[in-house]
């Protein structure tokens, strides 16, 4: 991993077309802007960890789990009409 | 065309009813086809099978049946895309689901990731997982409560 230092109102480029810029730096919080090309995509990394947790759960459904899913969310829902 | 997959053995399909994704799902890059089977009738929940990979399908429902105002930020992740934008109807033209996950033997607690929604513009049949920018919604919104 390279690392680097940088003072606040200071950039690092990388590539030809993504700029970082360094923009406050405030006790432990860091204010960053990026500069990228809209093709890429820039998440915070937790967001795209739960969302790609998710994913990797939801991959291993079964035919079993969606029935009972499906019966489960008709049960609550005609009862809900009965009323 | 004819599909093989782990769950519905093999399935034949015309070519317009498949999803283009060239971006994947997060986490499953290297699936960039998909198709919407309805397994069950009168269930809301659906199957996103990939055609490129047999054993690979997620279970998808439709987010507004459980909270009837979701309102996702699409026009980044769409911007992605270079579907084109005319007019300001434009993101209402798109299909949203989220992804549902089911714990096993237990469908009461089962959630919705609305924080990361598959959105498909039907017109082009092409298809993206968003990520919300902002923490706007929940991963795991409960789905085991009655309508609203």
């Amino acid at each position: 991993m390279l690392i680097l230092t940088r003072k606040s109102g200071e950039q690092i480029a990388i590539g030809d077309d993504i700029v970082i810029n360094f923009l406050e730096i405030k006790g432990t919080q860091v204010k960053v802007g990026i500069e990228a090309p809209r093709h890429i995509t820039v998440h915070r990394q937790e967001v795209y960890e739960r969302v790609r947790e998710e994913n990797m759960t939801a991959a291993s459904m079964t035919a079993t789990e969606l029935s009972l899913a499906s019966e489960f969310y008709s049960h609550i829902n005609t009862k809900k009409e009965e009323t | 065309m004819k599909i093989k997959t782990t769950r519905f053995g093999e399935i034949t399909l015309n070519n317009d009813q498949v999803i283009h994704m060239p971006h994947g799902m997060l986490g499953f890059p290297d699936s960039q086809r998909f198709v919407i089977i309805q397994n069950r009738e009168n269930s809301p929940f659906l199957w996103y099978q990939s055609l490129d990979d047999p054993e690979l399908a997620f279970v998808i429902t439709n987010p507004y049946l459980f909270m009837p105002d979701y309102n996702p930020q699409l026009k980044d992740g769409v911007t992605l895309m270079s579907w084109q934008m005319d007019g300001k109807g434009f993101l209402k033209t798109l299909d949203v689901y989220v992804v549902v996950n089911i714990p096993r033997g237990a469908p009461e607690k089962m959630t919705g990731n609305f924080m990361g929604p598959l959105v498909i513009n039907p017109l082009c049949r092409q298809g993206i997982q968003v990520i919300l920018s902002d923490d706007e919604y929940s991963h795991k919104i409960p789905l085991g409560q009655q309508r609203k």
